[in-house]
């Protein structure tokens, strides 16, 4: 395994109580694979990116448990001065917002470049050479003359392309992708998608895509997690999880997708709210907005249950994941 | 969130809390930048709150009680609205009663603040300027206040000819530095009132107001519920009354409350420097200049005075750094 | 760039004309200016009408205002009453506040983006706390008082300085009156830097730094200090203009014999031509600041460059 997250916990302490954002999060990743991460608002899943990238905001976050495992190094133990060199060489990331990520008054150039000033300390002027180059890969037009122009110079697909190639401008083996294309409009929500899978491709990099566009998954994920409540609720190979899914909140995630063929009908919706993360339900935490939740489900919290075939690729956290699956 | 029922819908996710929010930031997913749910949630797409109703106002007066600074600043404030409205209940003696035997002694039973240069009872005259400061520090305000937000709010409501003849009548008196306009104006006035005083301040600070009043407006002009509003037909009076004043309004009260502040540390200045209240007026300004020739001998009669002095402008400007935090849902 | 600063500056005239008009018009409310001219005595009806002929005070207002305008603009500010010529009080008075001005906005920027700096990466540690207490407070102690405090202090009680500058007021003797003169805006400097520290702290382009892999300093110096101080160094650009004409109490309490000095002795003695002429020029001192602290965000952030 490239990554493997392990028991993940983080909180955040706030004035009005500890919310608990991520509460014992297992998945990993392979080199070459993609993990698409799906869940609503508030489900851990970019807290958990954070904390593998080191970059969660501690106060008011903590991390309270868990392994992250790296190439077989557990980052939580290494120092800061360490975590720092893996960040942008060995793992990048890119964010929803490539306007406000962007830093609005250095030119493009000098922040695609800074990556190569700062890791491989290359002069300004070969840094600056680097910049172009990958502009020219992610196939930004006359590379060359727009090398000096600021981000808010760019439309949103040209600006999203920058921060994917200021992701891949050290060939990380990891990339975390949270959100890319949300911000932008369908059309170029395409395209931009197009090109990372591609490009990933290339270098043979391990990525998760957090999202909760499931369009978007079916195309380039190897795999899905889902997660609720800062839980996996679901982790399965893509093929498998679209044909049958062991989990009714993913089963109700699968159904609120419009469909062609479903033309006139009703559309589902999930009943209810996601939980208050100070204040997750005991037992299941989806039980109170679950159709299929019992006694069982309101007192004991379901463990990852090995889901049939029983060859550990597939997991689900429900008490009757055979009733779900079948039914 | 103990005052949030919890519902059989569900456990709710209140965007309004400030934990949620931090939460929601985090993510990077504030309901604003949020695209549409790409999968059903609940009605309201599982992003509001539907507890109890909270309103910017009860939200930040929630926060203000619990804020010492609040608390600390608003205490002071009211005692020195008592003892304007009543100084003779915690000083018997008369501010002009002075005898120049006593001239610059210390304190002396009855008399714990000692005697000024004239004689007179720091302390009673200590107590008294409180009134002063306060009437003009409020009057100013009040003027300051009614005549900024009314223009402002027209120029930013209108908008067109009237809003760019305002802005640049804004820009000139901007242009004219305080003191020396104080300085020119009030040179010639002989009154002893403190009249002159306010009318100055208000000729020379409304449009510090009304740039606040008419930013605001324009922003609230903006949202997508007055123009709602404006497309289901609302007059131009109700809009701006019933939609646009309760937002606009929060901006003005903070800075108005700083201001009421600066104005009473204004008149202070000009009183020092000879224009602003002037004898038989008791004011900290007149104190505390006379008292500055013999700062050597009675340092008394200048730190009183001017211990009161900051402690009033620091109490108002306090209660505006707090109200403005509690209002600002940013910076929570 | 160019159009930009040509639009600034036809903004520039009407405030300008705007505000001198305002001052003329006051001063000309200030009182009869040839009344200071016989000393305390009654000027008899004849030397009065005289003098108003001479002096075009017989013209209505407007038109005084254009002849002086118009001869404003040839550099000639008028006679004092006293027969000594504007520009000359000008020429000892100007140098005088430029310097203490100097002395205020080094401590500003010295002491003021220090402090906020270190309290904006602090945000809610005690240094913080403290220091944000610190600059309530010395907002809200009247300059004047700060300075008669600081003059009791230093200057009489242990006596490290001069309590008075002298007429020359070298650099060394403006050290305290500058940082009594800056006190307010500093704290408001220090105020502004930290907020705008703080608020750029959490924004998502730091938060892209930090993901990159960049060192702390980097990340603070190149990224979060380059965003936060455009507002800042746009306040104490405008910040001159307003030393300058908030200048004369610090003036009074030093004895300096500054601009401020000078407005006030014509103020006293009635002397508008003297009045006038300083605040004039303070005018278009402070409106030429505010052009360049427009031009100066302008090469800072590139969005407004390009806009």
């Amino acid at each position: 395994m490239l990554l493997e997250v392990r028991d993940l916990h983080v909180e955040f302490r706030t004035r009005d109580g500890v919310a608990k954002a991520v509460n014992g999060v297992d998945y990993g990743v392979d080199e070459g694979e993609t993990l698409a991460v799906l869940g609503e608002s508030g489900s851990g899943k970019s807290v958990t990116a954070q904390a593998i990238m080191g970059i969660l905001d501690m106060p008011p976050g903590r991390i309270t448990g868990g392994e992250i495992l790296f190439k077989g190094q557990d980052l939580l133990r290494l120092k800061e001065e360490e975590r720092r060199k893996f960040r942008g060489a060995e793992m990048a990331m890119i964010f929803q917002d490539a306007l406000s990520s962007l830093n609005p008054v250095l030119s493009v150039g000098d922040q695609l470049g800074e990556m190569f000033v700062v890791h491989r300390g290359m002069s300004r002027k070969d840094a600056r050479a680097r910049a172009v180059e990958l502009m020219d890969r992610v196939r930004i037009p006359a590379a060359k003359e727009r090398v000096r122009d600021y981000p808010h110079q760019f439309s949103g697909g040209m600006r999203q392309r920058i921060m994917i190639a200021m992701a891949l401008a050290l060939e990380p083996a990891l990339i975390i992708a949270d959100e890319p294309t949300t911000a932008l409009d369908v059309t170029v929500q395409a395209q931009v998608m197009a090109l990372l899978a591609e490009l990933r491709r290339e270098l043979n990099m391990g990525l998760i895509l957090i999202t909760h566009d499931l369009g978007v998954v079916a195309d380039v994920a190897d795999r899905i997690a889902v997660m609720y409540a800062g839980r996996i609720v679901e982790s399965a190979p893509v093929h498998d999880i679209y044909k049958a899914p062991a989990h009714p909140y993913t089963r109700g995630l699968l159904d609120s997708i419009p469909r062609l063929d479903q033309k006139g009908q009703e559309l589902y919706a999930i009943k209810g709210l996601p939980p208050n993360l100070m204040n997750i339900p005991p037992g299941c935490a989806f039980n109170p907005r679950c159709p299929m939740a019992r006694d069982v489900c309101r007192t004991d919290a379901p463990p990852l249950y090995d889901v049939i075939p029983s060859d550990g690729t597939r997991v689900s956290a429900c008490h009757f994941w055979t009733e779900c699956l079948h039914g | 969130m103990p005052e949030q029922p919890l519902e059989s819908e569900g456990v709710i996710a209140g965007t309004g809390t400030g934990g949620a929010m931090d939460l929601a930031t985090t993510e990077a997913e504030t309901p604003a930048k949020r695209p549409p749910p790409a999968f059903g949630g609940g009605p309201g797409g599982g992003t509001e709150s539907t507890g109890k109703p909270r309103s910017l106002w009860s939200d930040a007066w929630r926060d203000l009680r619990r804020n010492p600074v609040f608390i600390v600043s608003g205490l002071i404030i009211l005692f020195l609205i008592v003892i304007s409205l009543w100084p003779s209940a915690i000083a018997s003696g008369s501010p002009l009663d002075c005898d120049l035997a006593k001239s610059q002694q210390g304190s002396a039973p009855g008399h714990p603040f000692g005697y000024d240069g004239q004689g007179c009872d720091v302390y009673t005259r200590t107590v008294y300027g409180a009134r002063t400061s306060v009437a003009v520090g409020v009057c100013a305000m009040l003027g300051v206040a009614i005549l900024g937000s009314v223009l402002g709010a027209l120029a930013g409501f209108f908008g067109g000819p009237w809003d760019s003849i305002l802005s640049r009548i804004t820009d000139i008196f901007f242009a004219i530095p305080v003191i020396l306009g104080g300085l020119v104006l009030l040179s010639v006035v002989t009154s002893n009132s403190i009249w002159p005083v306010i009318g100055f301040m208000v000729l020379l600070g409304w449009p510090q107001i009304s740039r606040i009043a008419r930013g605001s407006v324009i922003t609230a002009k903006q949202n997508d519920y007055v123009q709602a509003a404006r497309a289901l037909g609302a007059s131009n009076s109700r809009m701006l009354l019933r939609h646009i004043t309760p937002n606009a309004v929060a901006p003005v009260i903070v800075v108005a409350t700083i201001a009421l502040g600066t104005y009473i540390a204004l008149e202070a200045t000009l009183s020092y420097l000879g224009v602003g209240l002037k004898p038989p007026s008791v004011s900290w300004g007149i104190d505390i200049s006379a008292a500055s020739p013999y700062i050597r001998n009675a340092p008394h009669a200048l730190l009183w005075p001017s211990g009161a002095l900051a402690i009033t402008v620091l109490a108002f400007i306090m209660l505006g750094d707090a109200v403005r935090d509690a209002l600002d849902p940013k910076l929570r | 760039m160019g159009r930009y600063v040509v639009r600034r500056l036809v903004q520039m005239v009407p405030v300008f004309i705007g505000a001198t008009l305002l001052i003329f018009l006051m001063v000309n409310v200030m009182g009869d200016p040839v009344a200071g001219l016989c000393g305390d005595r009654q000027c008899d009806p004849a030397t009065a009408a005289q003098l108003r002929k001479e002096f075009g005070l017989d013209q209505p207002v407007w038109q005084q205002y254009l002849t002086y305008m118009g001869n404003v603009f040839t550099g000639d500010f008028g006679t004092a009453f006293n027969g000594q010529e504007v520009t000359e009080l000008m020429s000892t008075a100007f140098p005088v506040t430029i310097r203490l001005t100097v002395v205020a906005i080094l401590f500003e920027v010295v002491i003021g983006v220090t402090l906020g700096v270190v309290t904006g990466l602090r945000r809610g540690r005690p240094v913080d706390t403290g220091v944000l207490l610190l600059t309530l407070v010395v907002i809200s102690v009247p300059t004047f008082v700060t300075g008669l405090l600081l003059q009791l202090l230093l200057g009489v009680e242990w006596g490290w300085i001069r309590p008075s500058v002298s007429p020359a007021a070298p650099f060394d003797e403006l050290i305290l009156p500058g940082l009594v003169l800056a006190s307010v805006s500093l704290a408001y400097v220090t105020r502004l830097t930290r907020t705008s520290i703080a608020e750029n702290r959490r924004s998502d382009y730091v938060r892209t730094a930090i993901a990159k892999g960049l060192p702390r300093h980097r990340v603070v110096t190149r990224h979060l200090l380059r965003n936060s101080l455009i507002p800042v160094v746009t306040f104490i650009g405008a910040d001159i203009g307003f030393l300058m004409g908030g200048a004369i109490v610090t003036e009074r309490i030093f004895n300096i014999h500054g601009v401020g000095y000078q407005l006030y002795q014509g103020i006293l003695r009635q002397n508008t031509q003297t009045v006038v002429g300083f605040v004039t020029v303070l005018v278009l001192v402070f409106l030429l600041c505010n052009l360049v602290v427009d031009l100066l965000y302008a090469v800072l952030d590139p969005r407004i460059r390009y806009a």
